[in-house]
């Protein structure tokens, strides 16, 4: 729009201007006190001084016309709507709060046209443009966040922000508006970015829901070590709660979920808490279902129950160190054992066969119980009671039969299928003289056993392992290659073994033997079953990797080097792990989600992952991806997976041919912002006076007040109305033509 | 709360090791002079008496090794016994004996001459100065009777070999563990034995007892070689110390 319109000319400062006017009024005025003691000539005295005042005025201002091209900017206001996922709750009518929200977000473009709305949905993190109707898939309603991205950010700075939420956001805590804590926080908000923050609340009622509120832990989650849950539980919407039954169980691999605890909360006035005490015995991440028996008339089932991650660490990790006899190899890996102060150990070694004469004098052969340090193996008591305690069972060349092992390999095989470690290392006594062969226990191995009568159990002929070139890309064997490259010592012996099982990665094998399949025998070999890991060890030479001449040229820290890499692929270090994986923005169930593998550095192709749900109840089949890198040089992969329904899932990856790795995560299909149903319009209201905004409901959407447009000039000219010069000649001759008629008229 | 016992086994099945490479091998150290054990028979025996009376295996056979050769690195177990003093180590057995000890070696001097008081003879003496050239960082001194020495498979209340002796053994201790054990009984006097089966040398001032509790102690020296301090691992700990309070009680009648 043109307009047109005149100032004084712009090198004039301010002040000038005004004193130049302030002055012209004076001269005026005392023209008129002057002229009303005159009788006659007066009316060309006040002609010629108003005349002259006047010209003196322009010749000072020099005034200029300016033509600008001008238009009327609306005002910038941002709305920030709620993203999250509870607008997909139950609104005030049929529909949900996200209807509700997209009704209030229309309402405020229609009753501010000329305003600039930009309307970005905010969850977690910075805040992001919103298409109208779109879903919230945010699992937080984290406002502080967005508000501060908001001012931070180097765009137009909004003349005012509208919030349109259920209120159900992740700070400040509930209750928190009663505070002076809270208010100072939320004038702090506003603040921030120094606009007034105007609420307009998308629902008043509460659902008719029973939920698992939030469950919080006394620390972090250490195995074996027992850990309080304070469960809180949400009753509201008229529903009739008075006791209420919570569980918490925890998913395991292949087997219905394991109750951990139980307790009974007691609802009063809409709330109660339980205080659960769990023990966890597997380190890593451990899925728990935290749930409650609703009432009847809850209309929101699924946040019944909360699948929580824990990631439970290790205090120490404790091993069970059994050996059948004493050798050299007991010897040097008890003392690597103990030399290591995260390891708890607890070790039983076979001292005494039925067939040694302790007193060769005695008549009997045996010196009295009273003259030997021997106590009884408490095989029993080990492997049924105590299994659970342990983080991983080192078998070393121990007879299963002969020490009644057999009765508990059973339970051992479900201790390793539910996430305990296990290594068999060798001996005469292993394996398949051990009596391993074709029991639960050699089906976790990674190997297959010859059980057939007759079947060679070992082999005594000296021979030096060979690395497999899975084993000399494997993390776990990398620090022994560190310090040994590949040469190996020689070898007393081995076992026999059998063809690696699927899944299982032979790291080493004989330079001669061969399986029945005509594959190298392996030595070495690890592999993953159920929830756990196990290792075959078919050899009871490894301590030459310290008494031996390679031992003394490498200091002997290849012994060490070699069982820090096994243990610790055992209990699932991060430094022996083939790749790393995380759920990108956590897993939301029905909605697609993306798997970030990171793998290491010149690892080898194909990335093949099964997402498989931990307890299998759903019978759904795997989820198979399969991924190849562009470069070998890539070490991040985003693999997309498909949307999952609730519950605990495991993701088993393989890189190549080479060992597997494992990463179990929750799918809650509303989390945190599903556990509380019920909207907080209050804080809205309280935000809202805190930072001098408005509030109103969504229905109502339409009072909330904008600022004004802004007037914007997009081109302008400035033209003089006259040059200096002639202002000046044209004050001169009329201040002349005034003094002339003072002249005149008798005045000096 | 125990359940099956050690001795309840079902099948007895014999205790080996691939090729007897991982078992107890009492090798021999030549060292400073000596051109062999002070008894011929005594490593054989001690390997025979640990294979019949514990489930270790050992080597029948012993071996033997220079101090000054490669292969002092390839056990983890040295014997050097003598009767009289041994010569100034070479620079090549010193720095032997320090690489097998800087890998975690243990030794067993054993003292074939000494007193009949117990007081160490001319070849102790001359060890322990040598072993100061090798290990000059440490001092022998003497394991009290709650060392797991005294109980890694019997229990026992003191040594004695040969000669009674002075009644603890010595110990040069790194890193916790007794990496030089020193015996003033004459323990392999106590084990030596002919072809025929006759004792080769009569116990000083004992009788056959005291032999028995000799080979005892030469057996738990040989468990303590294998199993370390498995023997004060808590969980045997309580189980030990009720066995030594009942043991100490008076015999009832």
């Amino acid at each position: 729009m043109p307009t047109t319109r005149f100032a004084p000319t712009s090198d004039l400062p301010s002040w000038a201007v005004v004193v130049a006017c302030v002055l012209a009024a004076a001269s005026f005025a005392l023209l008129l006190v002057e002229m009303r003691r005159r009788e006659r000539g007066g009316a060309v005295i006040v002609v010629t001084g108003i005349a002259a005042v006047a010209s003196l005025l322009f010749a000072v201002l020099r005034p200029v016309r300016i033509a600008a091209r001008e238009s009327v900017v609306g005002a910038r206001v941002v709305v920030l709507a709620d993203a999250s996922r509870s607008m997909a709750l139950p609104g005030d009518g049929r529909g949900t709060r996200r209807d509700e929200r997209d009704f209030a977000i229309a309402t405020l473009q229609k009753s501010a046209p000329d305003a600039r709305l930009l309307v970005l949905g905010f969850g977690d993190g910075a805040p992001k443009p919103l298409a109208p109707g779109s879903d919230g898939r945010a699992m937080r309603s984290d406002l502080t966040t967005a508000i501060r991205a908001l001012a931070a950010s180097p765009d137009e700075r909004p003349a005012a922000v509208i919030v349109v939420s259920d209120g159900r956001l992740d700070d400040p805590p509930d209750g928190a508006d009663d505070t002076v804590d809270s208010r100072a926080s939320l004038a702090a908000l506003g603040a921030e970015i120094h606009v007034p923050i105007h609420t307009v609340a998308t629902t008043r009622t509460a659902p008719a829901d029973a939920s698992v509120r939030h469950v919080s832990a006394s620390g972090a989650a250490v195995a074996h070590v027992p850990m309080s849950l304070r469960v809180e539980i949400g009753c509201g919407g008229g529903l009739a709660c008075d006791e209420l039954t919570v569980t918490a169980r925890e998913l395991r691999d292949d087997a219905p979920p394991a109750l951990l605890a139980s307790g009974l909360a007691h609802v009063k006035d809409g709330k109660a808490t339980v205080d659960l005490t769990v023990t966890l015995e597997r380190a890593g991440a451990r899925i728990l279902e935290v749930a409650i028996a609703p009432p009847s008339g809850d209309t929101i089932p699924e946040n019944d129950h909360r699948f929580l991650t824990f990631n439970v660490a290790r205090e120490r990790v404790r091993v069970l160190h059994v050996a059948g006899m004493p050798t050299n190899d007991v010897r040097e890996l008890r003392l690597w054992l103990k030399s290591d102060a995260s390891l708890d150990i607890v070790a039983f070694f076979i001292l005494r066969t039925e067939t040694d004469k302790t007193d060769p004098h005695a008549a009997n052969g045996q010196a009295p119980e009273s003259e030997l340090a021997l106590i009884p193996f408490p095989v029993d008591e080990l492997f049924s009671e105590h299994l659970p305690s342990f983080d991983a069972v080192v078998l070393q060349n121990i007879d299963a039969v002969q020490y009644k092992l057999d009765r508990h390999l059973g339970e051992l095989a479900s201790y390793v299928k539910g996430g305990g470690g296990l290594i068999m290392v060798g001996g005469e006594n292993s394996f398949i003289r051990g009596g391993y062969a074709g029991t639960p226990l050699g089906n976790v191995l990674p190997v297959d056993l010859d059980g057939t009568p007759g079947a060679t159990p070992d082999d005594a002929t000296p021979f030096a392992p060979k690395w497999t070139a899975q084993g000399k890309a494997a993390p776990l064997l990398r620090p022994l290659r560190t310090v040994v490259g590949d040469e190996l010592p020689l070898m007393p012996g081995t076992n026999v073994l059998g063809d690696v099982r699927p899944g299982g990665v032979a790291l080493w094998t004989h330079p001669t033997r061969t399986t029945k399949s005509g594959a190298p025998m392996p030595v070495l070999a690890i592999g993953d079953e159920g929830d756990g890991r196990s290792i075959a060890l078919a050899i009871d030479g490894l301590w030459q990797l310290k008494f031996s001449q390679l031992g003394a040229r490498t200091a002997g820290r290849g012994h060490g080097a070699l069982w820090d890499g096994l243990l610790g692929w055992l209990m699932r270090d991060p430094r022996f792990e083939p790749a790393q994986m995380e759920i990108v923005g956590g897993c939301t169930a029905g909605l697609p989600s993306t798997l970030r593998v990171q793998v290491l550095p010149g690892a080898s192709d194909p990335i093949v992952v099964d997402v498989s749900q931990i307890d299998k109840t759903s019978g759904a089949p795997p989820l198979h991806l399969e991924a190849h890198r562009a470069s070998p040089d890539d070490t991040t992969i985003d693999l997309a997976l498909r949307a999952l329904g609730p519950g605990g899932y495991t993701a088993r990856l393989r890189v190549g041919d080479g060992s597997a790795t494992r990463r179990d995560f929750a799918c809650e299909a509303g989390g945190d912002e599903w556990a509380d149903s019920r909207p907080d319009p209050e804080w809205l209201h309280a935000l809202a006076s805190a930072t001098h905004g408005s509030f109103a409901y969504a229905t109502d959407a339409a009072s909330i007040p904008f600022p004004k447009p802004t007037v914007v000039s997009a081109e302008r000219h400035v033209v003089p109305l006259a040059p200096p010069w002639m202002w000046s000649l044209v004050a001169a001759v009329l201040l002349g033509a005034h003094w002339f008629a003072r002249r005149r008229s008798g005045l000096a | 709360m125990i359940g099956a016992a050690l001795l309840a086994f079902a099948v007895p099945r014999p205790a080996r090791a691939f090729g007897e490479r991982s078992a107890f091998d009492p090798r021999v150290l030549l060292a400073g002079g000596t051109t062999g054990p002070a008894h011929l028979s005594a490593p054989s025996r001690w390997s025979r008496e640990l294979q019949d009376r514990t489930s270790a295996p050992a080597r029948l056979t012993p071996s033997s090794v220079h101090a000054d050769e490669p292969a002092i690195v390839d056990a983890p177990f040295v014997y050097w016994s003598g009767d009289q003093a041994v010569s100034e180590l070479t620079p090549g057995e010193v720095s032997g004996l320090r690489r097998f000890f800087g890998l975690g070696g243990m030794m067993l001097v054993d003292d074939a001459n000494p007193g009949s008081s117990g007081a160490p003879s001319p070849f102790t003496r001359s060890v322990r100065n040598q072993l100061a050239r090798v290990l000059p960082d440490a001092t022998p001194i003497a394991l009290g009777i709650k060392h797991v020495l005294y109980h890694s498979f019997y229990l026992l209340n003191r040594a004695e070999g040969r000669v009674l002796g002075p009644p603890e053994v010595d110990a040069i201790v790194r890193g916790g563990e007794a990496q030089v054990i020193f015996t003033q009984n004459d323990l392999g006097g106590a084990l030596a034995r002919g072809a025929s089966g006759i004792w080769e040398a009569p116990v000083v001032p004992g009788d056959e007892l005291q032999r028995e509790h000799a080979i005892r102690l030469a057996v738990n020296i040989a468990m303590y070689v294998l199993c370390t301090n498995y023997k004060d691992d808590q969980v045997h700990a309580p189980f030990l110390m009720r066995r030594r309070a009942h043991a100490s009680l008076p015999t009832e009648p």
